[in-house]
């Protein structure tokens, strides 16, 4: 195991409505890096929460969140935090619907220090690699469910982020298209070496993770999580991938 | 995709909108730059009056509410051409008075050795004779409105009068006047041993802030004008049309930023989401701060071109009035330009800080959830 791991939280509290819903109630994950961790558990138990904290979206009300070494509650800038670190793909694609496949792609890159030729050039690769090189040029109501998605994970990985949080990526997607972006985020994942972090209601899709996390009632569902036990002491390279 | 397309690719989306709040900010600068053109044009004729004759500055009654109104006693003006320092001290009347077809002609009352001193540029006939009653000179414009020429007998303010001259003037206000003898004008304005005002020429070697200075200690009732910015001492007009000038500067901006805001505000609320999406993918709250005033920035900037396009064609149809072609020219000055800008970009920036605030503020989650 790394002795620093990708994603660290400790006892995370986060509630809405001024405490009277509790979503999250000390919850405690620890990811090492380059590991694929499928989160589920029923609605409303709090999987998308935890998702939106360690990708600085919302600020946990107790608790702390490391990622890549990075203490969010201490971090001076959420912003470059998001931008530098995670890279995040929601369940509804969340493109913006002005602009097309490619200038997408190029929203997070604004954050870098690159010129416009440098921003389409990657972007086109980004869009190469999620296979849609021939779709560039087309905007999100023009593209199919699984392209936007797509679309999305291109964008999410814009600026080489070292932890991938995807929230349902394919919830909305036929099986088809939920398979692809699925394999892509594998794919991904495999080459990059990135972190994955996902979030998902299907079991088809969580048992192709290194490791399930339940949750329950915004914690850890300990009395159902035998192989995330075992599968959170195992180094990634040795760690078996699936079914096992 | 660049950040400025960006920009364009958001102020397109909503296309009526946009243009509606271009207009209406089109509509203040417009004002604001005719208002702007219209008072240059007067600030020059109030200069062309001072600098008469290359005088160093005017003497005239002090709290004169027009220049037209101050009365200057020949005593007074004999009292200043004696004083030292003074080179030469020209006393003229104006009368203003409906002639051809302009209703301010303005006829000046000079004599004839003065005008003399310091003649204005001839194009026909000649000066008026020493002596003469009944000559006057007329500028082009005045001459060619009443198909006049040296020879012609004109009537003015029912007086006879033979044209003698044409002279050329570069100010519209002179050029569509004239010079008669200043007897001849203060009959005719039924003010005998009174002038208008003194033109003061100062002795080589004599500063003529210091004899201005002396004159107005000396004679307190009097006051001198040195220039365009004094001429409130002796014209309202000028301060009256600046004091609108400002007045309808200050409407535009705050009828512009309301215009701004609403429109500002309403992209803010439409793009909630967008800007929670911009948030998560990591958009610094500055960034975003830019992208909101830049657009408004734009929009105005778009409407500050086509409100000072307005703005002129506007001066340029008032001008097609007869009337008023004849005693006003409007100057269109950088100052002007340079106002309409800047009213724009106050207008775009007050009016954009607030919805840019707000898209600031909103949490990332919050404006994600927003629907």
């Amino acid at each position: 195991m790394s002795s620093v791991p990708a994603i660290d939280c400790v006892d995370v509290v986060k509630t809405y409505e001024e405490g009277r819903i509790r979503a999250l109630a000390g919850m405690s994950l620890r990811v090492e890096a380059g590991e694929f961790v499928a989160v589920v558990g029923p609605s409303g138990c709090g999987k998308s929460t935890l998702l939106h904290l360690i990708a600085a979206l919302d600020r946990p009300d107790a608790g702390e969140i490391h990622v890549a070494g990075h203490d969010l509650a201490h971090e001076r800038s959420l912003d470059h935090y998001r931008a530098h670190h995670v890279g995040m793909v929601f369940q509804l694609h969340n493109l913006l619907p002005t602009l097309n496949a490619l200038e997408n792609v190029q929203v997070p890159m604004f954050e870098l220090d690159l010129g416009g030729a440098e921003r389409r050039e990657r972007a086109r690769q980004l869009l190469e690699t999620v296979g849609l090189s021939e779709r560039e040029r087309s905007r999100p109501a023009q593209l199919s469910g699984g392209e936007r998605q797509r679309v999305a994970i291109a964008r999410a990985l814009a600026n080489d982020p070292s932890v991938l949080l995807a929230d349902e990526p394919t919830g909305n997607l036929d099986s088809e298209a939920g398979r692809i972006v699925l394999e892509l985020l594998e794919r991904i994942r495999a080459e990059r070496e990135t972190t994955l972090v996902l979030v998902t209601h299907d079991t088809d899709v969580s048992e192709r993770a290194d490791r399930i996390v339940r949750m329950l009632d915004g914690r850890v569902d300990e009395s159902s999580a035998p192989r995330a036990t075992v599968l959170t002491l195992a180094p990634p390279t040795l760690r078996p991938v699936r079914g096992s | 995709m660049s950040f400025v397309s960006l920009v364009l690719r958001n102020l397109f989306r909503q296309r009526m909108r946009t243009a509606l709040t271009v207009v209406g900010i089109s509509v203040g600068i417009t004002i604001v730059v005719a208002l702007g053109a219209i008072t240059g044009g007067l600030k020059d004729t109030a200069g062309a009056m001072l600098r008469e004759g290359g005088a160093d500055f005017m003497v005239a009654r002090k709290g004169s509410a027009d220049l037209t109104f101050s009365a200057v006693s020949a005593k007074e003006w004999t009292q200043v051409a004696s004083m030292q320092g003074v080179e030469r001290a020209t006393g003229v009347l104006m009368h203003v008075t409906r002639h051809g077809s302009n209703p301010f002609f303005p006829l000046l009352g000079i004599r004839a050795a003065q005008l003399e001193q310091s003649p204005p540029e001839l194009v026909a006939g000649r000066l008026l004779a020493p002596g003469a009653t009944d000559e006057v000179i007329l500028g082009t414009s005045a001459a060619a409105d009443t198909d006049s020429a040296p020879g012609s007998s004109v009537t003015i303010a029912g007086k006879p009068f033979r044209v003698v001259g044409i002279y050329r003037s570069d100010n519209v206000f002179y050029d569509s006047g004239g010079y008669a003898p200043l007897e001849a004008v203060q009959d005719i304005a039924r003010k005998p041993d009174v002038v208008t005002a003194v033109y003061v020429t100062a002795q080589a070697g004599a500063e003529p802030r210091a004899l201005a200075v002396a004159i107005e200690d000396a004679y307190p009732e009097l006051t001198t004008v040195r220039d365009v910015t004094e001429y409130g001492k002796v014209d309202q007009g000028i301060q009256i049309m600046d004091a609108l000038n400002l007045a309808v500067s200050v409407l535009a901006i705050a009828l512009g930023a309301i215009a701004v805001m609403n429109t500002m505000i309403m992209a803010v609320f439409e793009r909630t989401r967008e800007f929670g999406i911009l948030r998560a993918v990591g958009w610094r709250g500055s960034r975003i701060m830019r992208l909101v005033l830049t657009e408004a920035l734009l929009l105005c900037l778009v409407a500050a071109v086509l409100g000072t396009a307005f703005g002129v064609l506007a001066t340029r149809g008032v001008m097609l009035i007869e009337e008023i072609r004849n005693f006003l020219e409007p100057t269109y000055t950088l100052d002007v330009f340079v106002r309409a800008v800047l009213i724009a970009a106050g207008v775009g920036l007050v009016g954009a800080l607030y919805p840019a605030y707000r898209a600031v503020r909103l949490s990332p989650m919050e404006a994600l959830r927003h629907e």
